[in-house]
């Protein structure tokens, strides 16, 4: 009778490391990101706003500006530094107002009875058939472009997805037994909310956030490449491509690193966000919404 | 077309992830016709020997060891190969009947695939067939019950249906794990005589998966009692269930409550077996089952002991000699 | 089935309204004296009124807002101030080019994600399978439009295979209209296709693991059978939904590539009247579009209950 060695080792399934391993690529890209918006408050390689004729369309490598120059002489890393401010202010500007509203929307959804929810989520089903694009642009019309409106549009879109996430988070934590307990303690709805139902759903709601930061980033470069996002002398990596395909086109060197820069960042963001879900919570599975 | 001897042998077999083995050298003979009790707690391996001679194994596990069945070794065949033999010579009748069917055909449309898959009758003539089983498995309103999706007819018609499925083709062979234990107390019962019965007729043999005693005295002639991936007992079911001889089948016999307390509370758990099911990346050297055994010595912990015979055997170094009195 | 779609027809209608509210206030609300506006800075007193009134802008803002959903409602988009040219009229011309590209655009998308995200859930854990992850992963990182200019400069400036950009009309030029739509639709799809495999992949994963396909393989269906036979078959419902939720993502996308690619489509009519200040055709075509998103959620909650009989049957 054959028999197998009993491996004292547990079970380590293989998912987990390639989990980690996102994590860890997703930490890596988010702090470079992050480094280089800081460090441009102190230090930039030149002026990115103001024209050098002389210097016009530089190839890349040229020394001192190694990713070459736009059109007005302008250096594209400094740009590209200058822009990744506008990312993390509209991307993290909208994702956090969309991380306030949604949390009030969610929790009172989840906490406040039958005729909350179905006012809040039927709210929220309808905002999310609203193309955000389309309305951006109307808003943009009405109240003109820049980087307030464009967080504010963003926030829209992004609320009615965070209010459904957070209503089913707490929902499930609501229906757990130390709730029941707590409420048999006479401690009110508020107090439960923001001490017992908080902390447990913070997991869900800091990979949201960083999912929706991503978003944020892609939807800002969207609205400024159609021009109706920030406008200088805010710069945004949107705008740079726009500016690129309309001045020099589209085969020009200067239509590839702000894409490059934002695949880099979003694709950061979002492997830290997937990172974060499985740490943070591993029976949480992949939600579609 | 001869009848093979034996429905099943199952040889040594393994079954692993490669890190940890659920099934560690099982082998029992099933004759054809013959029915065989599996028994055991939940993690000793039941439902994996069950899976893994269906050849439906979840991912990333793999079988080792032999498996005859119908003239082949099931282990060595590939997916398509065995594909064409489950529903038709070898089945398999599930434990929850609500997660097991497709909840977006209708049952009648389930069982008729089955049957046109493996005899090739045409659509008429397979739900004239399917009306048919339906109609053996004493279900009110064939002619609706065909027509209706699962969610819409109560737990035991779901179970009846899922016996329908596995019996459609007449299998040599039918497996049939935990079948009962998802649904009603009342329920119960009458889905035991009727898949009694069903397998009586078609003259199959039965692999029953549970962990409920009075269930194998009631329909096997043979019992196997599983721990921790291995068979420490087996033989006939009434020589076993009187005079046990592994110290493990002796807890599982007196920890049983009688049909009173079945009644009563539709639980059968282990009380007066102390400790646990160790867990598979952990199991103690020696015999399994020594942290836990009242006889255990020195030699238990460090020596694994094997069956001692082929028809009545125990794998124990210390087996127990008196009868118990509380066969079921 | 009557009272799930009922409530699914009172929902539809429910969002129409509230959207048409919303479109209306976030437009008329907060811009001011329309007609000061479109005349601009020069204008008199007397013709900012006369362009008022011949509009019924100096009217209160309900009434305005009534009868702008009573005439949408018969079939009457309003007109342009400047042209006179009915919304309807220009809203039609402009989508035999964003209508076939945001479809196709989808389509491709389906067809590249299904097959895709079907294979990723069951090679998943093997090499294959995490490769397709990471690819898709990336191109959920790609902003559509850059997506564009990448196809573009490939196939477009390097290869010379396919226009840039521009557009030749469906009745002049039908090879050049196709051939300038393979471009924009090859963008699009593939970045839907990118978002879509992530979603379908753990709909089939999901399915994959449940009983029921188990059940299938043990009755006689090889595995590939039953992940094909019944595991997409309820996976259906998932994917369903998702491409409802994705269909306001999908038209956000077919407006940045009209821009990338300029094709006249809706989203170049939108900036232009947004431009001009255009109110009325701008709330009017905006909410023709919202109309047809709503709509199409409609429609797959239909489907919906009609691929899920326990939807179907529940009343």
């Amino acid at each position: 009778m054959s028999t197998i060695a009993p491996t004292a080792r547990p079970i380590r399934p293989k998912r987990r490391l390639q989990l980690n391993a996102s994590l860890v690529v997703g930490v890596a890209l988010t702090i470079g990101f992050l480094v280089i918006a800081i460090v441009s408050f102190f230090w930039l390689p030149s002026n990115p706003n103001i024209p050098v004729i002389k210097d016009r369309l530089l190839p890349p490598g040229t020394a001192g500006h190694l990713l070459g120059t736009d059109v007005l002489g302008r250096d594209v890393i400094a740009q590209l530094m200058v822009g990744s401010r506008t990312s993390i202010l509209v991307g993290a500007g909208g994702a956090s107002i969309a991380l306030i509203l949604g949390t009030i929307t969610g929790l009172a959804a989840a906490a406040y009875g039958k005729i909350a929810d179905e006012l809040i989520s039927r709210g929220a089903d309808i905002m999310l058939s609203i193309p955000g694009m389309v309305t951006a642009l109307v808003l943009a019309a009405t109240m003109g472009s820049g980087a307030l409106t464009t967080i504010l549009a963003l926030s829209a879109f992004f609320t009615p997805s965070f209010t459904r996430v957070i209503r089913s988070a707490a929902l499930s934590v609501l229906q757990e037994d130390f709730i029941t307990a707590a409420r048999l303690y006479g401690r009110g709805k508020l107090f439960i909310l923001a001490r017992h139902v908080l902390p447990n759903i913070a997991g869900v709601m800091i990979v949201q956030f960083t999912l929706y930061f991503a978003a944020g980033i892609l939807t800002e470069a969207g609205l400024s490449y159609l021009g109706v996002g920030v406008t200088r002398p805010q710069i945004s990596w949107g705008m740079m491509l726009n500016e690129a395909q309309q001045q020099v086109g589209i085969s020009s060197p200067l239509a590839v690193w702000p894409g490059l820069a934002i695949v880099f960042v979003v694709l950061g963001l979002n492997l830290l966000g997937d990172g974060l879900r499985d740490v943070l919570d591993p029976k949480l599975k992949r939600r579609t919404a | 077309m001869s009848a093979p001897a034996n429905a099943l042998e199952v040889r040594d077999l393994v079954v692993t992830n490669g890190e940890v083995a659920a099934v560690r050298g099982v082998s029992f003979t099933i004759p054809a016709g013959g029915r065989m009790g599996l028994v055991g707690e939940s993690g000793s391996g039941k439902s994996m020997t069950a899976l893994a001679l269906m050849g439906l194994l979840p991912m990333g596990w793999g079988a080792q060891g032999s498996v005859l069945h119908d003239g082949v070794d099931l282990v060595t065949q590939s997916d398509r190969a065995l594909s064409s033999r489950r529903g038709r010579t070898l089945s398999m009748v599930f434990q929850d009947p609500l997660s097991s069917l497709n909840p977006v055909r209708r049952v009648g449309d389930q069982i008729a695939w089955v049957i046109r898959r493996h005899t090739g009758v045409d659509r008429r003539e397979a739900e004239r067939q399917t009306l048919d089983l339906v109609r053996q498995m004493k279900l009110p309103r064939p002619e609706q019950i065909v027509r209706a999706y699962p969610h819409e007819i109560s737990g035991g018609q779901r179970q009846r249906i899922m016996i329908a499925m596995a019996l459609a083709c007449y299998p040599q062979l039918i497996i049939a794990d935990e079948p009962t234990t998802a649904l009603d107390v009342t329920v119960q019962k009458q889905v035991l005589r009727l898949l009694n019965a069903a397998v009586k007729e078609r003259n199959s043999a039965l692999l029953m998966i549970t962990h409920d005693l009075p269930i194998i005295a009631a329909m096997c002639d043979s019992v196997a009692v599983m721990y921790a991936g291995r068979i420490v007992e087996m033989g006939p079911v009434g020589e076993v269930f009187r005079t046990p001889r592994h110290h493990y089948t002796r807890g599982l016999l007196e920890s049983q409550p009688t049909m009173d307390n079945i009644a009563l509370d539709g639980s059968s758990r282990l009380v007066s077996i102390p400790g646990m099911v160790p867990p598979l990346h952990d199991l103690p050297a020696g015999c399994a089952f020594h942290p836990r055994c009242p006889a255990a010595s020195e030699r238990c912990r460090s020596a694994m002991p094997e069956l001692d015979g082929r028809g009545r055997a125990a794998a124990c170094w210390h087996p127990a000699a008196a009868a118990v009195e509380a066969a079921p | 089935m009557t009272i799930y779609v009922l409530r699914k027809l009172a929902f539809f209608v429910g969002a129409v309204l509230v959207a048409s509210l919303a479109i209306f206030l976030l437009i008329r609300g907060a811009g001011g004296n329309v007609a000061a506006i479109v005349l601009g800075k020069d204008a008199t007193a007397d013709a900012i009124n006369a362009l008022a009134h011949t509009y019924g802008l100096d009217r209160p803002l309900p009434v305005q807002y009534v009868d702008w959903i009573m005439n949408m409602l018969s079939g009457d988009l309003g007109q342009s101030f400047r042209t006179k040219e009915s919304v309807a009229d220009l809203v039609t011309d402009r989508l035999s080019v964003s209508v076939p590209l945001a479809l196709s655009g989808l389509l491709l998308g389906l067809i590249i994600a299904i097959p895709v995200g079907t294979y990723a859930a069951r090679n998943v854990g093997r090499p294959s399978g995490a490769l397709l992850a990471l690819l898709s992963q990336i191109g959920v990182a790609v902003p559509v439009f850059w997506a564009g200019i990448l196809l573009s400069v490939l196939f477009g400036v390097r290869l010379g295979w396919l226009p840039t950009g521009g557009w030749t009309d469906w009745t002049a030029d039908p090879v050049g209209a196709v051939r300038s739509l393979v471009l924009p639709v090859l963008s699009l799809g593939l970045i839907m296709a990118a978002v879509l495999i992530r979603y379908i992949r753990s709909a089939v994963l999901d399915v994959m693991n449940q009983d029921y396909v188990r059940t299938a393989r043990a009755v006689g269906m090889t595995r590939t059978q039953a992940l094909l036979q019944v595991g997409l078959r309820n996976a259906l419902l998932p994917i369903v939904t998702i491409v409802g939720l994705q269909i306001a993502e999908l038209i956000g996308g077919t407006v940045i590539i009209e821009m990338v690619f300029s094709l006249p489509g809706l989203s170049r009519m939108i900036l232009a009247n947004v431009a001009a200040r255009e109110v009325i055709v701008v709330q009017s075509t905006v909410m023709l579009i919202i109309v047809f998103v709503i709509f199409v959620n409609f429609v797959v909650d239909l489907l919906y209950g009609i691929l899920d009989p326990r939807i179907r049957n529940s009343a």
